[in-house]
């Protein structure tokens, strides 16, 4: 285990011409591949097409969250020059349903309306302006319904349905399972601590919101270009929707401007697709506005978790019964998957003997719940770890020392009853920050708080599982050629949404084949050219891509060294070595420049690829199939510790984060500077999750649909974060690497409660801790005549 | 198309003849960091926008004990200057925790007056200051207190065909401190949930107050003045013990709405905290006035 003192420096990086005499190894910092082009503004997203002849798309969103629908009315907005079409759910041939595992979510609305973002028509038009015209004249009538708007109300007997077709009514998905048995355990344990937490409906507010372009090309191939993490499952989804044959339609991935989970699945795609089939072969654009983006895409599912925690005096964990109830809207999207993770996780990485955990995604007409970087993680970790606090407070025992007494090693059975068989380095992680002086120091530190201030310090400890589960597939086909130009192809076929998997499938191909940055080229995702290896989701991207993708290079580098070694006419390979652009002899000195040697090989043999598949968990827990379909169990977690120095202002409740740590578990490192930016970013998005961050909702209709009301922080709220890795090496990942890509971002929130907590003895049990609700709760104290 | 069209007269004067040509159906715009987005909200949709941008005649800052505010004063220029820095460390307050710098690299003082926002930063400041604010039309100039110039949110005592071409400070007395503070969501790029203003004048004691004057926004329909508060510090040692008094007063006559960035009951908390804050703040700036 190495332990590095210092974040990795982070070189400034300005002329492109330096990084492109580099040989990329592994575990250097080397600048992104794709930095350059995107501070300088000249990358092109999917938002940033403006073709020839180019035609508007928009939508005619419902604006009423539950309403039968009786009729659109297109004529008008037909009737205004410049107005291309009006299509509505008739002009769809194909099932007009998407979703990924359930298909319940119309691309235009043909029987019922279930959300205000609902799409009721689709409008093309000349330009921008004349299509918002368009869209305000287009109107529908519409037989209202009474709506379900919390999860409560969802689940009462006579509650109207969401849809009337489910069998479970409004219950999308129960999870369950049980071990042990919770009933009995409860009488044999010392203390119990019981908890109701309510997390909010969040927005992603990716920089680029939904966007694309799509053409219908002459040869009746229909191309989509989308801002998109899962171009290979958008195609089947909008194919089916839409009644075309899969073959038929080309997705693209371009680099995307920020996803978080918000673009894992469809959003634009088959509206796009549709439009293009109705615009005489020209290119058609869509970009949702901010608003729209607020009011039609996908948000992490507000939460309410109820929690019972039973320990010997000792602290050891005995047993632990959670109720969890996520809010997934009207549509499934993901919201079975991430009801499922979120019940996977939600004993936290313990062992406990005894759990009874229920889960269920509930819809109603809110805005729909979906993947959202944590993926229902984030919730049940917010719940768990305020438990080991109280817990630790109740036994009156170091909380540090509670978690490290009950955390999971490898070897262990986690708490869904999953022995652990990869790298498990979370008690490291703890060792790690017990031994920090942000944590030794803390008490010095806290005694000098000013006037009117308080301050604390909390932890947390995490896991995330990354990839599929057992059933679906966690499946990767790496794809790399040796062009005839002598170069190196590298075939990216999952996308990259900004976290930098493409700069680090460059890292990896020119490591192997010792060629530098300027000799390689990255295809981006695109189901015509590249291989489908899944979504940009689940921490897996870089875990399963590149082990498939070191395959592929070293097959490739083998056959490039034995044709080298042939037309050298040396008996073996070994004795060649691929260098920048050619592959020397080493013995004579003698090289074959790359292009050369293109000239004898065939395309197929210049051209490598290799499949990997993640490995599962062989342990069969007690649920059902269904819940194995959605992902249960996981067998690979990274792991995490986290602390918080908070100081909260008695008068105004502003809580302060004036310090962060983050130990981390995710094997071994690959590029440095990529691992800290999604710790750093993770933590950051983590903060406002925590404090600020909360999608306002009335009777379906989302209040917070802008910027200056839904609060993200700015750059001066995310103080000084301090990063540390525990390099654990695992066997089965490239390089020993495992997920990094979302652990992070559950640590802010209960770390920070916790960390207000101990500041001023008030525990808030709704998120985000927002000034009021922390003010009211230190009000609260005072007339209970509470403690100081 | 929706379409405006954008006319950019050279002096004040051409702007004011295009005001009196184009009536309601013109829309002044100087930054444009209000009138852009309330455009694309479709809240205004003017026929003509009236460029007062660099308009040097509207763009200055004169200091002679007193102050000289042109409306068309960007904020950055504001943050900026020296002199408003030392002498009117109010304003100073206001325009450096306004929006971002870009923001304020285009909008300015006028602009942010003349939208009459319950939230304008640089509202309270210029209460406080007791300012005049200098109006032009074709029939001449007129002058009108800042503390009469709001009439609601949105709203002001201007007239189609009259705009803002001056703010005019006078100097403020001996003994003087004067801070504006402001609570917000997040530490950068937000609107305020309250901002408070306060100038205290004190004798030569440096105790007893001689002159406060304490200005709110967000506190009502338009940023106001004090008066009870200001009342009561009048003649009185400035301590801790006397702003939290103040402080309540101010929060009792304040009427803020909730809505969706606060609500009423913070907002009343919250003036609380800041007038005692603001004027602490006050009372060190006037000492450190006095020793230089
Ligand atoms: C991202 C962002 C952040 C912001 N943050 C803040 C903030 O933190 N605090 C804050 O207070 N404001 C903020 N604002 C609002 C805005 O920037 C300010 O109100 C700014 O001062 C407006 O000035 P402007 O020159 O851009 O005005 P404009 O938009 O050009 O005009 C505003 C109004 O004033 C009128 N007007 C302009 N000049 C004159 C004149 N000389 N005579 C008569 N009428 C005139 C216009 O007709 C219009 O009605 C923010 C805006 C944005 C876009």
């Amino acid at each position: 285990m190495k332990n590095k003192d210092k974040p990795p420096e982070l070189q400034p990086f300005f002329d492109k011409n330096i990084a492109g005499d580099v040989v990329p190894s592994i575990g250097i910092s080397m600048p992104r591949i794709d930095a350059y082009a995107k501070v300088t503004g000249r990358e092109r997203y999917a938002a940033d097409y403006y073709g020839f002849d180019m035609i508007w798309a928009g939508v005619k969103r419902a604006g009423i969250p539950h309403a039968r629908l009786k009729s659109v009315n297109t004529q008008a907005a037909e009737n205004l020059p410049g107005v291309i079409a009006v299509l509505t759910h008739k002009n769809i041939s194909g099932s007009n349903r998407q979703g990924v595992i359930r298909k319940d979510q119309p691309v235009l609305v043909d029987d019922k309306v279930r959300h205000c973002g609902d799409a009721v028509a689709l409008v093309l038009a000349e330009d921008k302006e004349t299509l918002a015209k368009a869209i305000k004249l287009t109107s529908a009538d519409f037989e209202p319904l009474p709506g379900v708007f919390t999860t409560e109300t969802a689940l009462e007997e006579n509650a109207p349905l969401v849809h009337e077709d489910h069998p479970g009514g409004n219950v999308l998905l129960k999870a369950s399972l049980e071990i042990g048995s919770v009933q009995s355990a409860k009488e044999h344990c010392d203390v119990l601590v019981e908890a109701c937490f309510e997390t909010p409906l969040v927005e992603h507010a990716y920089l680029e919101t939904e966007a694309g372009w799509a053409q219908l090309k002459e040869d009746g191939k229909l191309e989509i270009v989308a801002s998109t993490q899962t171009p290979f499952r958008d195609r089947m989804e909008v194919a089916d929707a839409l009644g075309l044959e899969p073959e038929r339609i080309r997705m693209i991935a371009p680099y995307a401007g920020g996803a978080f989970g918000g673009k894992d699945g469809v959003t634009v795609q088959s509206l796009l697709g549709l439009a293009a089939l109705h615009a005489n072969g020209r290119p058609v654009k869509m970009w949702w506005s901010r608003e729209e983006s607020f009011i039609a895409g996908t948000k992490r599912h507000a939460a309410r978790m109820y929690y019972r925690l039973g320990a010997k005096a000792d602290g050891s964990l005995h047993s632990l019964d959670t109720r969890l109830y996520f809010d997934t809207g009207p549509y499934d999207h993901l919201g079975g998957v991430v009801i499922t993770l979120a019940l996977e996780h939600s004993g936290g990485p313990y062992r406990i003997p005894n759990v009874s955990f229920k889960g269920w995604a509930v819809y109603t007409n809110n805005p729909i719940g979906g993947a959202f970087r944590g993926f229902g993680v984030a919730q049940v970790t917010a719940a768990m770890e305020q438990m080991m606090d109280m817990l630790a407070e109740k036994l009156a025992m170091d909380p540090l020392k509670l978690r490290l007494k009950n955390a999971v090693r490898k070897g262990d059975k986690n708490c869904v009853g999953v022995t652990l068989t990869h790298s498990t380095g979370l008690v490291e992680c703890l060792e790690a920050v017990a031994r920090h002086p942000l944590w030794t120091e803390r008490a010095a530190w806290k005694s000098k708080a000013g006037p009117f201030k308080r301050r604390g310090a909390g932890i947390v400890a995490l896991m995330h599982a990354s990839g599929y589960g057992p059933v679906v597939p966690d499946v990767a086909n790496a794809k790399v050629e040796l062009t005839a130009e002598g170069k190196i192809k590298v075939y990216c076929g999952v996308v990259d949404m900004g976290q930098g998997n493409a700069a680090t499938n460059l890292q990896i191909a020119g490591s192997i084949l010792c060629q530098n940055v300027d000799r390689i080229e990255l295809i981006l995702p695109d189901t015509d050219r590249t291989l489908p290896s899944g979504s940009a989701s689940a921490s897996r991207c870089t875990y399963t891509f590149g082990n498939a993708l070191i395959g592929a290079c070293e097959t490739l580098k083998l056959r490039i060294l034995q044709r080298a070694a042939d037309l050298l006419m040396v008996d073996d390979c070994d004795e060649t070595a691929l260098i920048p652009g050619a592959v020397r002899h080493l013995p004579t000195g003698r090289e074959i420049p790359l292009h050369r040697l293109a000239t004898f090989m065939n395309e197929s043999e210049r051209t490598a690829t290799q499949r990997f598949r993640a490995p599962t968990a062989k342990e069969i827990p007690p649920v059902g199939n269904e819940i194995r379909l959605h992902g249960f169990p996981h067998t690979l977690f990274s792991y995490g510790a986290h602390l918080v120095r908070v100081e909260v202002n008695e008068l105004t409740g502003v809580v302060d984060v004036k310090r962060y740590l983050s130990v981390s578990d995710c094997g071994k490192i690959i590029n440095p500077h990529v691992y800290e930016q999604q710790i750093q970013g993770a933590i950051a998005q983590g903060i406002g999750y925590a404090l600020s961050e909360e999608v306002q909702v009335n009777e379906g209709k989302v209040l917070t649909a802008d910027l200056a009301t839904f609060i993200i922080p700015a750059a001066s709220d995310v103080p000084e974060i301090e990063s540390q890795p525990v390099e654990i090496y695992e066997p089965s990942g490239p390089y020993g690497l495992k997920g990094v890509g979302e652990i992070a971002t559950n640590g802010p929130l209960p770390a920070i409660a916790n960390a207000v907590a101990d500041a001023c003895g008030v525990r808030i049990f709704r998120s985000p801790l927002t000034p009021s609700r922390v003010l009211r709760a230190l009000r609260e104290r005072l007339s209970e005549g509470g403690v100081h | 198309m929706r379409t405006f069209e954008y006319l950019k007269p050279a002096s004040v004067n051409k702007a004011l003849a295009l005001l009196d040509l184009y009536g309601d159906q013109a829309k002044l715009i100087a930054g444009g960091t209000d009138v852009m987005v309330q455009w694309k909200k479709r809240i205004i949709s003017p026929q003509v926008l009236i460029s007062l941008r660099n308009l040097a005649e509207l763009s200055f800052i004169k200091f002679g004990g007193g102050l000289e505010i042109g409306a068309g004063t960007t904020h950055r220029a504001l943050e900026l200057s020296p002199e408003i820095r030392e002498h009117f460390p109010v304003i100073h307050d206001a325009v450096s925790n306004l929006g971002s710098v870009q923001v304020r690299n285009s909008g300015t003082i006028g602009g942010n007056i003349c939208n009459a926002a319950p939230s304008a930063d640089t509202a309270p400041p210029l209460l406080v200051l007791d300012t005049n604010v200098r109006i032009a039309s074709t029939k001449g100039e007129r002058t009108v207190a800042i503390r009469d110039f709001f009439r609601g949110p949105s709203r002001t005592v201007l007239q189609t065909g009259e705009l803002v071409t001056l703010f005019s400070i006078p100097a403020p007395l001996p003994r003087t401190g004067m801070a504006y503070s402001k609570h917000t969501r997040r530490k950068a790029m937000d609107l305020p949930i309250v901002g408070v203003a306060v100038l205290l004048s004190f004798e030569e004691d440096l105790k007893t107050c001689r002159k406060a004057a304490i200005a709110l926004g967000v506190a009502a329909p338009t940023p106001m003045r004090a008066a009870n508060a200001e009342a009561f510090l009048a003649g009185k040692p400035v301590d801790k013990t006397t702003l939290l008094e103040a402080g309540k007063i101010a929060s009792e006559e304040a009427s803020p709405r909730t809505t969706i960035r606060g609500s009423a009951w913070y907002r009343k908390e919250i003036i609380r905290v800041l007038v005692r804050r603001t004027g602490l703040i006050c009372m060190e700036r006037a000492k450190g006035a006095a020793r230089s």
